[in-house]
């Protein structure tokens, strides 16, 4: 077996073939190799990201030894950059590394079109100002782009893009696309075929549950008037009668029935989340639109025609009790159903295409078909960019997160970050970051502080002093344990932009390791 | 903010780290590099660890899968000891920091309760439940606090136990893995996992591993077969016996021959689809194979593969049954011509690369006979290997959250413990999700001392089969020392006289009733593990009849809850457990299967087209508190964390959690 594979057999598991590909395409830009840095890098480079290119101009300090594992005693001196990069090439050597020596900052302002060239660029320590350049920047390049920052026992993770679209979401939770309230012909005529009386026990009790509850649903509605149950009273009514219908005690089938009768009683249709991506207005495509959005109108055009207000089949069954001739016909039922409904979502798409003036064939079959499978699943992310965040705050949410308790010390972070920002570009330094005055820079960052709340439009709230306090005694440090975490994280996240599988964060991340709190703040 | 005493009690700390996979690897970086903060060591929380004397103890070698994540080791390593590999990577970036490898298993004896006792705290970064109990049970005899941890793909957690304070490893049941009743793998297997566990713990175990283990690979036939006398000798090669006569005799045997023994009996298929008798001929006509036949390909004994001589490539394509069956008798054969010296002795290792071949096809082989859809090598590897996602970023998080709790435990800042778990999709706003540490259980049979209920068949039951399946199998000893009273019925040790370990050898032949100390009802065992230091006490009631599907032990312990049901809804569902558990659930590890898993609160909120509170949630989800409680049963509740083959927990019910003991 080719060794590659062989490498990363844990990591296809979670991701598939696909995934790894993406992977493997995408070209990283770190800016930033301290720890934080470093270690988000390492994770992807372990993963086997295509290309990295590291963009850091200071050289390895004494203080460099203490917090990242990547330089060691003889890099004293050397090229951060140099030395990181040439670390993460031990690592994978399927991944071209390469490194800059120069400031992020600098390259911001002198030459933004470099950044074109990248998937990705993971900003790490940046101030406030660099961010808000190179966020238009990238938005302007179409380039990917997520801030990490480790400040002492605090960190944050922020993605920056403006759209984002999944269709493979894997949410860990979801209930089964079975259909039982709204069997089509074939699956009640396999229902219909089959005698929940027969005498045998033996094939009594491996009549597979589905076919129970659709043939159950049918005689309740035929005495309810045409209705499924609704009321909790109902709803027990119609457990007690399925398990009047148990032949044995240890029927496993029918046990299965009941406690999958919560399927029955689930709302036919789309759920408002798909509601919503249907109704947005990049449904109404044209031919600038993407090709997720060209399935989302056919989507919408087959929900509304062939579909009967629902999606097409996903068209896998979960493992019941069940006779094994009886599960495979089952098998095939959901199986055929799913593959007509994606033969009508492909004819849809086509059209689409043809009428927007595509290529038809532009989109592939297994791209469609996977979205077919995932429909239900969609989720579209939008970011605001930074500037938008920080020109216009919404006092109303940072209030709100402000006076909440589970809330306020991840949001009392978020604005000690931006104020020690705002600080250091003041003073030239952060607060607390050489040693004595440490009571100077706490007054004046509290000042900053209250400042930026004013201009925050949240002028009647103040944070604490232990907040700020503590802010000051982190004295910019970035520790190796949270720098650890927060790379972790902002790894994670990069791994789930690229390969377009996973949910991707929608808020900044804001982590204090003082209790292991970490929150999503909608802000952006 | 921490007192000068504790800075030093910190300085001064020894570290005992057990694993160096992928945990590991991340935990020994970030802890050589949290001693090494040369700014403002005055910051509670975060003090430095100068003088770390880590002890790394690691049992595995280094292999190439290893390579995504443990971060350490290079492809150059392959095959060499984890614990030094490891070790030597940190010292060449931090040589003042005290390291010493041990590449050994933690369960030997040499880590006793003396050797614990040295350390202030012990890290976990292990890969099973064995290894897990069996350092909690030590941590509980010495008195130390542990750190545990485990991750799978993006899902992880650590978790902070102190005896008397917090609860320790075992108060929360683990799920065990999953057992199936000996009929379904043998005679009438339904899905896929069946045939995989038919071809790995049946057949290959037969041909390949220890011939003296007890197999029921011909149990079902010759119950049935008129002739069984020449049953036993069938898998032996015989002497000038062609070997690729010998794989066809063996493929003829198990998928021809023993199919045809079980559909001799009748009542068994009254029902049931019958299985198709599958013959070498009929599939591989002679000519066929010999032209493929395994070809010296000079390649290097620990890496022959049949994929390679039969030029299949893709371990993701899914083979025909012809292709199953040429790969089955050339890795059947290749193992014997190139591996001769390991056949007696093997058992099955996912990454051994022609064991999983091997097995793959059997059990493709066994599922075509019986209708059942046929997986890819990848796939099969997976169910087989029971193998757990694994990615750095987890790792990376976990380690750096195991770090932070070190310090704290080092610090005794006992009120600020956190079992944190990490959440594959934020959920409610938390990727990571806190909890305070719950207090102990106080009907754990491990930290605290509630006697064990055992239903048994006095009279029927062998000492043997309680040791097995009872006090190695579900109590996780390793050196049990059984008495009733004052007399001692078993024992395990080096040093035992040679006559007693002749009675015990013949305790163990014998039904409990009749032992030199009868074990009737009401009788009280306690049982000791004298490495451990642990001991509990179990009471006997005897039982007459058990279900032999649901009670393929012939034995039902109580008191030792295993995979529970949901707490949150107190219903219990007949006397389940789910090792004996009928349920046709398959414990898959695909990810797509995830689908199955039903209500999550994002469902609930689209259900109820607003947000509500968890309270609420399981309102409008359970209208029946059977509903949830009992579906889950048909899923891994818990999910499996760990590094690598793992089977530890992550609760997933960690909804229920936060209910209780939100922060």
């Amino acid at each position: 077996m080719a060794e590659p594979k062989t490498k990363y057999d844990r990591q296809l598991r979670i991701w598939g073939e696909q995934g790894q590909a993406a992977l493997e395409k995408a070209s990283i830009c770190l800016l930033n190799c301290g720890p934080t840095g470093s270690e988000t890098l390492k994770n992807l480079v372990l993963g086997g990201v295509g290309s990295i290119t590291i963009v850091d101009g200071s050289k390895v300090e004494f203080g460099d030894l203490g917090n990242n594992f990547m330089v060691d005693d003889s890099s004293l001196g050397q090229s951060k950059a140099k030395c990181v990069c040439s670390f993460l090439q031990e690592l994978n050597d399927a991944v071209k590394a390469k490194f800059i020596e120069e400031y992020p900052e600098a390259l911001i302002d002198t030459n933004p079109s470099f950044f074109s060239q990248f998937t990705l660029v993971v900003a790490t320590q940046l101030v406030e100002e660099s961010m808000v350049k190179l966020d238009r920047i990238c938005r302007q390049e179409n380039v990917m782009l997520i801030f990490a920052r480790s400040y002492g026992l605090t960190g944050l993770v922020r993605i920056s893009v403006k759209e984002h679209t999944v269709i493979e979401s894997k949410p860990d939770h979801f209930l089964d696309d079975l259909r039982l309230n709204n069997p089509w012909p074939e699956l009640r005529g396999f229902a219909e075929a089959i005698d929940l009386n027969v005498q045998d026990p033996v094939a009594h009790k491996h009549i597979p549950y589905v076919v129970i509850l659709v043939k159950m649903a049918d005689e309740w509605k035929t005495s309810h008037g045409g209705t499924l149950p609704s009321t909790r009273e109902q709803k027990r009514e119609f457990k007690e009668l399925l398990k009047a219908r148990m032949a044995a005690m240890d029927e496993d089938n029918y046990k299965e029935a009941i406690d999958a009768s919560f399927k029955l009683f689930a709302p036919q249709g789309i759920s408002s989340d798909l509601q919503q991506i249907i109704n947005d207005s990049c449904a109404e495509v044209g031919s600038s639109s993407s090709d997720f959005w060209v399935m989302v109108a056919a989507l919408k055009e087959f929900i509304a025609n062939e579909g009967g207000g629902e999606v097409p089949l996903e068209g896998s069954i979960p493992d019941m009790t069940s006779s094994t001739e009886h599960y495979v016909n089952l098998q095939k039922i959901y199986q055929a159903k799913s593959e007509a409904d994606y033969l009508v979502l492909e004819e849809r798409v086509r059209n689409i295409l043809k009428k927007i003036g595509r290529d038809p064939h532009s989109i592939p079959k297994a791209t469609i078909k996977s979205f077919s499978k995932n429909a239900r699943k969609l989720k579209v992310c939008r970011y605001r960019s930074i500037e938008d965040e920080y020109n216009n705050p919404s006092p109303a949410e940072l209030q709100k997160y402000l006076t909440d308790e589970d809330y306020s010390i991840a949001v009392g972070f978020y604005i000690l970050l931006r104020a020690v920002d705002r600080y250091a570009a003041n003073f030239n330094h952060f607060p607390g970051q050489f040693d004595g005055g440490l009571d100077e820079d706490i007054s004046r960052l509290k000042t900053t502080a209250v400042s930026l709340l004013n201009d925050l439009g949240c002028s009647g709230l103040t944070l604490t002093e232990d907040l700020i306090n503590e802010m000051c005694r982190f004295g910019a440090a970035e520790l190796h344990a949270v720098a650890a975490i927060i790379g972790g994280i902002a790894s994670q996240e990069v791994i789930k932009l690229i390969t377009k599988q996973f949910v991707p964060m929608t808020g900044t991340f804001a982590f204090n390791a003082i209790d292991h709190k970490s929150q999503l703040l909608n802000l952006c | 903010m921490a007192s000068q005493e504790q800075l030093s009690a910190i300085k001064r700390a020894k570290v005992l780290m057990v694993g160096a996979g992928g945990i590991g690897c991340e935990l020994l970086k970030t802890l050589a590099l949290s001693g090494f903060q040369d700014i403002h060591i005055d910051i509670e929380h975060c003090s430095s660890v100068e003088a770390i004397v880590e002890l790394v103890i690691d049992m595995d070698t280094i292999e190439v899968s290893n390579l995504n994540r443990q971060f350490l080791f290079r492809q150059s390593h392959v095959g060499q000891s984890k614990a030094k590999v490891a070790r030597d990577a940190v010292l060449r970036f931090r040589p003042n920091i005290s390291i010493t490898p041990y590449h050994a298993n933690v369960k030997e004896s040499s880590f006793n309760v003396d050797f614990f006792k040295e350390f202030d705290v012990v890290l976990n970064g292990l890969d099973n439940l064995d290894a897990r109990r069996h350092v909690n049970r030590l941590c509980l005899a010495a008195d130390i606090p542990l750190v545990e941890s485990g991750t799978t793909g993006f899902l992880g957690q650590v978790t902070v136990h102190l005896k008397g304070k917090t609860e320790c490893y075992e108060c929360q049941p683990k799920p065990v893995p999953k057992t199936y009743p000996v009929c379904t793998i043998t005679s009438t297997p339904s899905k896929f996992v069946h045939c995989i566990v038919w071809a790995k713990d049946l057949l290959f175990a037969k041909l390949f591993g220890d011939k003296n283990q007890e197999n029921d690979l011909n149990v079902r036939s010759s119950d049935t077969a008129n002739s069984s006398e020449h049953s036993e000798d069938v898998f032996e090669c015989r002497k000038d016996e062609d070997i690729e006569r010998y794989g066809r005799r063996i493929y003829d045997h198990v998928f021809g021959h023993n199919i045809e023994v079980a559909l001799s009996n009748e009542e068994t298929w009254k029902n049931r689809n019958k299985p198709r008798p599958i013959y070498s001929k009929d599939v591989l006509p002679e000519e066929q194979t010999k032209e493929n036949g395994n070809e010296e390909k000079g390649c290097a004994a620990d890496d022959v593969s049949a994929m390679v001589s039969l030029s299949l490539k893709n371990p993701q394509d899914i083979w025909s049954l012809v292709e199953n069956s040429r790969v089955f008798l050339e890795a059947l054969s290749l193992f014997f011509l190139k591996r001769e010296k390991d056949i007696g002795n093997l058992t099955f290792d996912k990454d051994d690369q022609l064991a999983v071949e091997f097995v793959t096809a059997a059990a493709n082989i066994r599922a075509s006979s019986f209708g059942i859809p046929l997986h890819s090598l990848f796939e099969a590897k997976g169910i087989a290997g029971n193998i757990v996602h694994a990615v750095a970023t987890t790792n990376a998080i976990i380690a750096g959250l195991i770090v932070i709790e070190a310090i704290k435990v080092l610090q005794k800042d006992n009120n600020n413990y956190r079992m944190t778990y990490c959440l594959e999709h934020p959920s409610r706003k938390l990727l990571l999700m806190p909890v305070e540490p719950y207090e102990p259980n106080r009907s754990c049979y491990v930290c605290s001392e509630t006697p064990l209920l055992l239903e048994v068949n006095t009279q029927r039951s062998k000492l043997w089969d309680f040791v097995e399946k009872i006090i190695k199998a579900k109590l996780g000893m390793n050196f049990p020392l059984i008495m009733q009273g004052a007399s001692i019925l078993y024992e395990v040790g080096e040093d035992l006289e040679e006559d007693m370990v002749a009675i015990y050898a013949a305790n163990l032949e014998k039904a409990l009733s009749e032992l030199p100390s009868p074990v009737t009802s009401g009788s009280v065992l306690t049982v000791e593990d004298l490495q451990q230091e642990f001991s509990c006490s179990i009471n006997i009631k005897h039982r007459e009849e058990f279900d032999e599907e649901k009670e393929p032990d012939g034995m039902l312990l109580s008191g030792w809850v295993e995979a529970p049901v949901d707490k949150d809804n107190n219903k219990p569902i007949g006397n389940d457990e789910s090792t004996s558990n009928d349920l046709p659930s398959v414990e898959t590890l695909e990810g797509e299967k995830d689908d199955e898993i039903q209500e999550t609160s994002e469902v609930v909120e689209t259900f109820a087209g607003k947000k509500r509170k968890l309270s609420e949630v399981s309102e409008v989800t359970a209208p029946d508190p059977s509903g949830p409680s009992s579906i889950n049963q048909n899923k891994p509740k818990k999910l499996d964390i760990d590094d690598e083959d793992d089977e530890l927990i992550i609760s997933d019910d960690w909804e229920s959690l936060t209910k209780k003991k939100k922060l």
